[in-house]
């Protein structure tokens, strides 16, 4: 909250900040042409004059979306913020809520401004309050451009969804003051780079590089989280889902091009770093937005811990504060074992992605394509927990835990007293056995699963059941879990 | 936008760590192979399932540590960049 970053952004750029903003061409850094950048082309209307306020506040259209954004002006003092740069702000903020619209920040700010005291101080507690009034109302986008120091951090991290470009840099306090007060000698970049909040802290959730790119997925993710739907129709047959699955039912795969069958395009991955075997992704299912979790069998075997929980159960409650329905992909295995997990509060954590799809109210479909065990089954919205609908593919196998560990355990005294020579024969048939108790015929007849679905026809199943679920959305606020 | 798989920044001398607790099943490398970031070095039976481990960076393989049968730990190293 205390440092002023230096008046020139390029100080503090990196060499190779300074090379991607020279491949990329013009990368302006005064607010209003930043803002002019943000918003379709002609569409950027200012609603503060040019007074000598290092903030600037405009509405205009984001791919015919309307929407607010502010911007600090890093030309003046660092683009550090007083009274009269927080009232910008946070009029924007209470104006995008009013209008029922998006607002984006875009922040390069080495906090608040020293010389106004307690008054900076409390401008900046105004514009954390109008933060959490729309929390949960409107969507909240903050693009970190450049420093974000103290209080400008802080009001990224409030909001639904951080963007950092190569040059942005999130800290609370500066390398000066931690290098004071610790003796740790820390660069920027170290400290609140690019790489430390993508895996390390989790605090951006999309990382890029130029400013031009993070304005860009701003644009993308400001229309996703409005819900503005593309060109609507129930998607046809897609036959690369067909071979989304690995021959051999054991071998672990990176779900990211199996979702790329089901969606219409890639869309925005959101802390792609940070727990990386839960992917949470927004993007389009027969033009409308739709938020994704997928386990990722490629990390960890897919298996939930307590990071992938906190990162799932965040990426629930915002989009079912926004009315952003779900769709769920399952090949779970079950929780991360081990006494580092358990030590982490796997079950502290892991009780908030329950608590998140328990609590939500927007449509959420489930998709099993491989396997669903346990607790983790349970976690990865099942229909105990309300889903809208739960659908399987014809390889998935959903139960307790595998059919191998059930009966090594079911019938372990039985396998004991069985000769060495009997023993592989028994326990194949005990398996095969334990598997029909659980086929999906037999879940279906239980209502645990709404239907066994064809690879290809995934796309349409999934787009018809929301269709048919409508709409619906929390009433909480999106707490930053 | 950020890679998916990649891990931690990588220096110079960096170190390829298992994820998960696991028996070594096969080693995809030798001392002397170029890799790239994404690439299988070996592969783990852990979780009744078949789990690769990545190179987190592009590198040459300087060492490698385990044999298959090996059982190994959370962040023990199997290869040396």
């Amino acid at each position: 909250m205390s440092l002023e970053a230096p008046a020139s952004p390029e100080a503090t750029a990196s060499p190779d900040a300074t090379a991607s903003r020279e491949a990329t061409g013009v990368a302006p850094t005064d607010a209003v042409h930043r803002l002019e950048l943000f918003f379709d082309p002609g569409s950027c209307e200012l609603l503060t004059p040019d007074d000598g306020v290092g903030a600037r506040a405009a509405r205009g259209l984001v791919a015919g979306t309307p929407a607010y954004a502010f911007g600090t002006e890093p030309a003046r003092r660092g683009g550090a913020v007083g009274s009269a740069e927080c009232a910008v702000i946070a009029g924007a903020i209470d104006d995008a809520c009013d209008a029922g619209a998006p607002v984006i920040g875009l922040w390069h700010s080495g906090g608040a401004r020293l010389d106004e005291g307690v008054r900076s101080l409390e401008g900046v507690g105004s514009i954390f309050s109008a933060m959490v009034r729309a929390s949960g109302r409107v969507p909240q986008i903050s693009v970190i451009l450049g420093p974000a120091a103290g209080g400008a951090a802080y009001g990224a991290a409030l909001t639904d969804v951080v963007i950092q470009a190569d040059a942005g840099r999130m800290f609370v306090t500066g390398p000066d003051v931690i290098r004071q007060v610790t003796g740790e000698v820390v660069g920027m970049r170290d400290l609140g780079g690019p790489e430390v909040h993508d895996e390390r802290s989790g605090v951006a959730h999309v990382t890029t590089g130029s400013s031009l790119e993070a304005l860009s997925v701003a644009r993308e993710l400001t229309t996703l989280l409005a819900g503005t739907p593309g060109r609507t129709a129930e998607p046809g047959p897609r036959p690369a889902l067909r071979t989304a699955l690995p021959e051999r039912a054991v071998r672990a795969y990176d779900v990211g091009p199996l979702l790329d069958g089901l969606l219409d395009d890639p869309g925005v991955e959101l802390q792609p770093g940070r727990a990386p075997n839960l992917v949470t992704r927004l993007g389009r299912l027969g033009g409308r937005p739709v938020g994704v979790v997928a386990n990722n069998p490629i990390r960890l075997g897919g298996c939930l811990n307590a990071a992938a929980s906190e990162k799932g159960a965040r990426f629930v409650r915002m989009c079912d504060a926004l009315g952003i329905p779900l769709v769920v992909v399952v090949d779970v295995p079950g929780y991360l074992p081990g006494v580092a997990e358990e030590h982490t509060g796997v079950l502290r954590h892991g009780a908030k992605l329950l608590h998140a799809f328990a609590g939500a109210r927007v449509p959420r479909v489930t998709l099993v394509t491989r396997k669903a065990f346990g607790g983790a089954y349970l976690a990865m919205n099942a229909r105990s927990m309300g889903a809208t609908a739960v659908y399987a593919w014809p390889t998935a196998e959903v139960a307790v835990m595998g059919a191998e560990a059930a009966v090594d355990i079911l019938h372990r005294r039985k396998l004991a007293a069985a000769t060495d020579e009997d023993r592989p024969g028994l326990r194949a048939g005990l398996v095969a056995e334990q598997r029909d108790t659980g086929t999906l015929e037999r879940l279906a007849a239980h209502g645990v699963l709404d239907g066994v679905i064809e690879p290809e026809e995934t796309p349409a199943v999934l787009f018809r059941a929301l269709e048919q679920a409508g709409g619906g959305r929390s009433d909480q606020r999106n707490i930053p879990l | 936008m950020s890679t998916t798989n990649g891990s931690g920044p990588q220096t110079a001398a960096a170190v390829v760590r298992s994820e998960l607790p696991g028996t070594v099943l096969t080693v995809a490398v030798a001392p002397g192979d170029r890799v790239d970031a994404g690439d299988e070095v070996c592969l783990l039976e852990s979780m009744k399932m078949e789990i690769p481990v990545l190179a987190p960076a592009a590198g040459t393989v300087t060492r490698v540590l385990v044999r298959p049968g090996d059982a190994v730990a959370t962040g023990a190293v199997v290869v040396q960049l």
